[in-house]
């Protein structure tokens, strides 16, 4: 009896140490591929104008924070925040990088790098992107195999999507640009050629995530190895190009300490023949910023766009209101006289995600439908009125006041009855009487 | 010493109202919407143009794309007066990203004029379809051309082999406008706003004795144009199309509403008096 429980007990132990060996083999499978992981961290790159941090710069590290935190945590890894900064006597900016959140700073400081120039700068972020000395320091844990990073931020601006498409050139490996929302998870997924048709796993993807030109839908956006065996090939950093004004950027921190790192970089004599001459900022003509009235208008104005736009800024004028647009009249060739055109179809105008963020004490909107981008950068504003002849137009969830109509049916009323009222004010206002109606 | 010049462009999607159609969950019904040569595309054509004029410069133009983007090639050639047209088109380009497309044209554009250096390459902002603006730079990466984006005129000193450029950058809700020197071979991706400037009565003349002869030549674009299947163009197979694609299109979704705080008055009687009210309002809040 006793004999038989003794084995008993001893099978129980031994299935439950085999369960365990099973369970350890499991992790071991799955530790080991991160522990031989040849890419780690999230670098982002920063840029800088006349030694100042161009702002997008600080709210890409608060996101690439936040995913690296939930991805450590997910994983029990410990990949870090490494933001890269290239410039001529820009040292003192990278204690602010880490105030702002990221673990460690590779900074490249040289009078060649006073501007930006594509090539030089390009070849630049390649060398600090594979370098494996400054990775001893930062994850000295990973840095045996480090060959090159997991995944990297740029700015989607005029600069930063050029870096990002010759970075990503050189490394030969995906880029999705002009993205707005980032998620990390392992997906399983079949492709023709990518996977030859079978089910797979591929471990944490970015998903990256980018309103179309409609401004109505997302495409997500991959970057998969090829693990097809007949075209295998391995794509890393994962990246993109991150849209300016979509993340809010952390607090400042000083208690937040990190690792600073300098770079020294190799340049080719060739490429220092490439010199800027001259640079001349443009004082900005629309500061929306100094109004307390902004009067938007978008695709509506198209049954008579010319004669709408007159309307427009009539209204303007009597309510002191800066002019602004949405995003697809920027791009859409209406037929207008050419100076409507260059004073109103310009891209400083846009409100939006791709333009300004405004938040004015009056916002009107006239046949604009509120594309996700739009309402981006105007719905902070304090009383909100739209006028659009669709009521399933989404900015109707976005107002205070609705007017379903076209904007040619509701202006020209608008315009009549404030020259009324000024036409009273400057009666009242020059003393004389005002004769009521009878 | 004269200059060798090429083109990069784009059939795309005609955005203008009436030529566009959209399925109902809003996606491009590609079908049913006309294509045009794409408007950046135009303004590159226009950018070879000036050098044509000024310079003397010989073009070719050069797309990827199905076999009607030989479309988009005889409108460039109008803008350009161009001589060599290029279409890079096989079944085994589809679905290609931008990486796997800088591939084709850069293979391309090292057989444009029987494999003559190229001095300058132009090529769009971005095409009004994809709108990521990173072909025309990962092009010229795998050339090796030194890349100047945003470029709003430029001017060149032919003996030197170096180019003068102005460039418009904005970031923030800044702007900048930069002069920058680099000798030749570039890759130019061109402002949507430069405009060629022909100042001297010389240089009017001969731009429109050339838009003539544009006229001329695009009556018979088809003599001038070349295509290239994947197998004469000799690229390698594993770098183009789909298996050369790092990145994937996953999934296409409807951008969720954010939440709003509000909710709104809708206001339908379009008369006097409603709209005193709503101007009341504002005055109040302004007040």
């Amino acid at each position: 009896m006793s004999k038989l429980n003794e084995n008993i007990n001893e099978s129980i132990e031994r299935t439950a140490s085999l369960k365990e060996d099973k369970e350890a083999d499991v992790l071991d499978t799955s530790n080991k591929e991160d522990e031989i992981s040849k890419y780690r961290n999230l670098y982002v790159i920063i840029e800088q104008i006349d030694g100042k941090i161009v702002p997008v710069g600080l709210e890409m590290i608060s996101e690439a924070r936040r995913l690296v935190d939930d991805f450590n945590k997910k994983y029990l890894l410990n990949e870090k925040v490494i933001a890269v900064i290239l410039g001529n006597d820009i040292k003192h900016l990278c204690n602010d990088l880490i105030y702002y959140g990221a673990d460690a700073v590779i900074y490249a400081d040289d009078p060649r790098l006073q501007y930006h120039i594509n090539k030089i700068y390009t070849k630049v972020i390649v060398q600090i992107a594979t370098n494996t000395k400054h990775i001893e320091k930062i994850s000295p844990e990973y840095s045996k195999q480090f060959i090159r990073p997991r995944y990297m931020f740029f700015a989607a601006n005029s600069t930063g999507r050029h870096l990002s498409s010759t970075v990503l050139a050189e490394l030969e490996s995906g880029l999705a640009s002009d993205i707005n929302k980032l998620v990390i998870e392992d997906i399983d997924f079949r492709h023709e050629h990518k996977t030859k048709g079978q089910m797979l796993t591929f471990k944490k993807t970015l998903m990256m995530y980018r309103p179309d030109f409609s401004g109505f839908l997302w495409t997500t956006i991959l970057c998969l190895d090829n693990k097809n065996p007949e075209i295998k090939r391995d794509y890393h950093p994962q990246a993109c190009s991150i849209i300016p004004g979509v993340f809010e950027p952390l607090e400042k921190d000083m208690s937040r300490t990190g690792i600073i790192e300098e770079f020294k970089p190799e340049f080719d004599t060739k490429d220092l023949e490439i010199r800027v001459l001259s640079r001349n900022i443009l004082k900005d003509v629309i500061d929306f910023g100094s109004y307390k009235t902004i009067i938007s208008f978008g695709r509506g104005i198209k049954e008579s766009p010319e004669q709408n736009i007159k309307l427009i800024e009539k209204l303007a004028k009597l309510l002191n209101a800066e002019i602004g647009i949405s995003l697809p009249v920027s791009k859409k060739p209406f037929k207008l006289s050419d100076k409507i055109n260059s004073l109103y179809i310009t891209p400083e105008r846009v409100i939006g995600t791709s333009g300004q963020k405004v938040e004015p004490t009056i916002y009107i909107a006239l046949g604009i439908s509120g594309a996700t981008q739009h309402l981006a950068g105007m719905k902070n504003s304090g009383f909100i009125i739209a006028v659009n002849p669709d009521e399933n137009a989404p900015i109707r969830n976005e107002c205070d006041v609705f007017i379903k109509a076209r904007i040619e049916d509701v202006l020209p009323i608008m315009i009549e009855e404030l020259e009324r009222e000024k036409m009273t004010q400057t009666r009242e206002g020059g003393g004389s009487v005002v004769v009521g109606t009878v | 010493m004269s200059l060798n010049i090429a083109v990069i462009i784009k059939l795309e999607p005609d955005f203008s109202d009436g030529n566009v159609s959209y399925n109902p969950d809003g996606t491009l019904n590609r079908a049913e919407t006309k294509t045009i040569l794409g408007h950046h595309s135009a303004i590159a054509s226009q950018a070879a143009f000036y050098a044509k004029v000024k310079y003397g410069a010989r073009i070719c133009i050069g797309t990827m794309g199905p076999p009607m983007a030989d479309l988009a090639l005889e409108q460039s050639l109008l803008l350009s007066d161009a001589e060599e047209l290029h279409l890079y088109s096989d079944r085994s380009f589809a679905g290609a990203d931008t990486l796997s497309t800088a591939e084709v044209l850069k293979t391309g554009i090292s057989k444009m004029n029987d494999g003559k250096a190229m001095d300058i390459v132009f090529s769009g902002f971005r095409a009004s379809d994809g709108e990521t603006g990173q072909t025309g730079p990962q092009t010229a990466w795998k050339l090796g051309f030194t890349f100047l984006g945003n470029v709003i005129s430029y001017e060149i000193d032919i003996e030197k082999r170096v180019i003068t450029a102005l460039r418009l950058i904005s970031y923030g809700n800044n702007s900048l406008i930069e002069q920058v020197q680099a000798p030749l071979p570039v890759f130019i991706a061109i402002d949507p706003s430069y405009k060629s400037p022909f100042i001297t009565v010389s240089q009017r003349l001969s731009a429109s004795r050339y838009q003539k002869e544009a006229m001329i030549r695009s009556r018979n674009y088809k003599s001038l144009l070349k295509i290239f299947n994947a197998k004469e163009l000799g690229v390698d197979p594993k770098l183009v199309g789909l298996p050369g694609s790092p990145t994937i299109v996953y999934k296409v979704e409807k951008i969720p509403k954010i939440k709003s705080n509000r909710s709104a008055q809708t206001v339908e009687n379009i008369d006097p008096n409603n709209i005193s009210n709503i101007l009341e309002k504002i005055h109040e809040t302004i007040a």
